[in-house]
């Protein structure tokens, strides 16, 4: 059958698939390109046409020069997965774990492909939504390991197997895909033949589109910190003490289940609970006060699980005394305090680390990888939903003591698990509804936004008032689709945008209220299981600890990072009692970079 | 990949195998093909405008032979290959696909001109997609 191509992708002009790579202002640069050819023979001339969305464009305008990785035919899955993989992400190859060398000119190439050629730019074209780029070949290297392969070809990045391939084939010379097309047609009338349109549609922008969507950057660099893996066991035997007898019991039990390799002792005011909670969980000791700690020879690393109000002075105590701490959110109620302590163990030389669970989430670390490799496209928004029915009382009521409400004890934890997978705010909005729990100073509810220059927003709900029923805590809404994080359950969801192979076939099913009857949002999930030993990450955090103390190793993860969360925190208790937009402070050099070109503008906007 | 240009002008048609061709952008739609300059298919491409590229399968290879060894000044290579018309321009009927490109720019390289050309129109033979292209290392 003659058929009217409907689009760019339907005349096969793609066709060998390479690796372009390129210096980029923030390292390595790889993108993926089915579009490339020779256009003179001497001097041997290649012409690329990047997408002008794309950070290779720039990076190969800036410097001049590029190399041209022809993919062999046996590595399909690592051009898909360059193919997919977000498109505003720095550091690619770290990423899909692409080993890359430096070549002439400092041209970063990859050496696994079949060949490589080098080349130097002689002029750049501005030809739409595309730059031509004509290149004179530098130097081209022939990967001998890979002699007599061929070389991947576009058609075969669509995710079929090989026997996939030779069954379509076979239907396709049957004409049976003839057939089920015409049938399909009848339900679902093709796109008009208009290719330049569709083309468009599909994947066209104008120079207005490109404006706007650069306008939030073309490399998304405003993560600063990634999450932790796995921590390795301790290798030597570790002396911890946990002080407080509170969630302190919970560090006694995340500490027995990290290692086998630890000494436990615990440390509480209260002596006859002390000792019981010390027997609890086979402690090779206890002490009444935190002097009397610190100063055994036995004990090496001290955790402090104690109220938000007692975190400096505890931690000045242990550090003084050369022990290392790891002290539990918040950091501090205040900067100053925060800095003081941090000082104060960097004076020591002892290891500081501030227990934030979600750091070690294995949820949001999977999390944050799928979105790294393309998962849901650009993230959007992040929805956080933190709700249980909670009367704190004492110090935690106390904002004084605790140094606020929900929002600084729930709260610091979800800014953590927002720079995790979206990256640093830019600004910060909060705003409550009226207190139902009036026997706390602190707020018991409220309902915080976060606005990016990178092009994200987040919404967090925070209540000591109400439920959150079976809803997830953290959902992340992209381009191409949504992740559902659940606290505590062994998997996390992905529902993509484009439909599952049943979503597909029961959109054709008519009538249309039996369509609807026999759809299910479930249809359209993809259920991650999450095989770890901790689903909290509560007891990875403790294991980080020890390993660090273990090894004489700074943590994954710094205090600066927690102080960073508090000053966040802060922000949004300005913006609650403001209630006006509020910059939160830049976190780094390539944070900086964007807001200071960008962020006047929109911040203008947003006030 | 190779393919086939064919240029049809009022008093001439020509065709020539070509591998120095790929996609420009997709708003405005568009492709390039590089010709060498003393080709008589440069020759007309350049009065008329307006070509068609007709994409090789893997079956191919004589065609990509017989159309790119010899000249359109010497032969006429268009009577034997079956092309059929579409208003301007000709199409192969046993090729993977058609498309009808109509010349926006072009980039003198010296030995060769680049032209870059809006995609007008196109056709898909359905039974053949199943097949690769063909590539410059079959010939």
């Amino acid at each position: 059958m003659r058929l009217p191509a409907r689009n760019i992708w339907d005349t096969r002009l793609q066709c060998v698939c390479a690796v372009v790579s390129a210096r980029g202002e923030d390292g390595v640069e790889l993108f993926l390109s089915g579009n490339f050819a020779q256009a003179t023979l001497d001097p041997a001339r290649i012409v690329i046409n990047p997408n002008r969305l794309y950070p290779i464009e720039g990076a190969i305008r800036r410097e001049g020069r590029f190399a041209i990785n022809v993919i062999p035919a046996s590595c399909p899955k690592e051009a898909r997965a360059l193919y997919a993989v977000r498109r505003r992400q720095p550091h690619k190859e770290r990423v899909l774990g692409f080993r890359c060398e430096e070549g002439p000119g400092a041209v970063p190439f990859v050496p696994d492909s079949l060949r490589t050629l080098f080349c130097e730019v002689e002029s750049a074209h501005d030809t739409g939504d595309h730059t031509i780029i004509v290149a004179r070949v530098v130097e081209a290297r022939v990967n001998a390991a890979r002699a007599g392969e061929l070389p991947l070809l576009y058609r075969d990045l669509t995710g079929s197997t090989r026997l996939g391939r030779a069954l379509r084939a076979a239907l396709t010379r049957a004409r049976v895909i003839d057939f089920l097309r015409s049938a399909l047609w009848r339900l679902r009338p093709p796109l008009p033949p208009d290719l330049a349109r569709n083309t468009y549609l599909d994947g066209g922008q104008t120079d207005e589109e490109i404006r706007s969507i650069l306008r939030h950057g073309v490399t998304d660099t405003g993560r600063t910190i990634s999450p932790g893996h796995p921590p390795a066991a301790p290798k030597h035997r570790v002396g911890l003490c946990v002080v407080g007898t509170g969630w302190g019991l919970e560090h006694l039990r995340f500490a027995r289940l990290a290692s086998s390799n630890v000494d436990l002792f615990a440390c509480g005011r209260n002596e006859e609970r002390t000792a019981r909670i010390a027997r609890s969980v086979g402690a090779k000791g206890y002490f009444v006060s935190l002097e009397r700690a610190v100063a055994d020879p036995r004990v090496q690393a001290l955790s402090l699980a104690l109220p938000h109000y007692r975190h400096r002075d505890a931690v000045e105590t242990v550090v003084a005394h050369g022990k290392h701490a790891l002290v539990e959110k918040p950091i501090a109620t205040t900067l100053a305090d925060a800095d003081a302590l941090i000082a104060a163990a960097r004076r020591a030389g002892v290891i500081l680390m501030v227990a934030e669970d979600m750091h070690f989430r294995p949820a949001v670390r999977e999390a944050v990888r799928a979105i790294e490799r393309g998962w849901i496209g650009e993230p959007l928004y992040l929805l956080a939903h933190i709700a249980a029915v909670t009367r704190p009382s004492g110090w935690k009521g106390d904002v004084a003591q605790a140094g606020g409400g929900t929002w600084m004890d729930n709260g610091v934890h979800y800014v953590r698990a927002l720079r995790l997978l979206m990256g640093e705010p830019g600004r910060v909005f909060a705003t409550s509804a009226m207190q139902v729990n009036t026997k706390v100073q602190g707020e018991d509810s409220l309902q915080v936004l976060f606005d990016s220059d990178f092009g994200w927003q987040a919404h967090m709900f925070l209540s000591w008032a109400a439920e959150r029923g079976p809803l997830p805590d953290i959902v992340v809404h992209g381009e191409k689709g949504i992740l559902h994080l659940f606290p505590r359950t062994p998997y996390f969801d992905f529902y993509p945008n484009a439909p599952t192979p049943i979503s597909a076939f029961l959109s054709l099913v008519r009538p249309y209220w039996l369509q609807e009857k026999l759809r299910r949002p479930r249809q359209q999930r993809r259920r991650m299981r999450l095989r770890e030993d901790d689903l909290t990450g509560y007891v990875y955090q403790m294991r980080e600890f020890l390993s660090a103390v273990s090894e004489a190793r700074p943590p994954v993860i710094s205090p600066e990072a927690a102080r960073r969360d508090l000053e966040i925190v802060l922000n949004g208790y300005q913006a609650l009692e403001s209630q006006q937009w509020t910059l939160v402070p830049v976190a780094s050099p390539h944070v900086r970079r964007l807001s200071t070109e960008i962020a006047p503008r929109v911040r203008g906007e947003l006030r | 990949m190779v393919g086939l240009i064919a240029v049809r002008t009022p008093s001439a048609a020509n065709v020539m195998t070509v591998s120095f061709v790929s996609e420009v952008a997709h708003h405005p739609t568009t492709l390039w093909v590089s010709i060498d300059q003393g080709t008589y298919t440069h020759e007309l491409l350049r009065d008329v405008g307006q070509f068609s590229l007709a994409m090789l399968h893997d079956g191919q290879a004589e065609v990509a032979w017989a159309c790119g060894t010899v000249s359109g000044r010497e032969r006429d290579k268009c009577s034997s290959l079956g092309l059929e018309p579409r208003t301007d321009f000709l199409f192969l009927p046993t090729a993977l696909t058609n498309t009808a490109c109509r010349t926006r720019a072009t980039v003198d390289l010296g030995t060769h001109t680049l032209f870059i050309a809006d995609l007008i129109s196109g056709e898909v033979n359905s039974h053949l997609q199943g097949r690769r292209n063909l590539l410059l290392s079959d010939l």
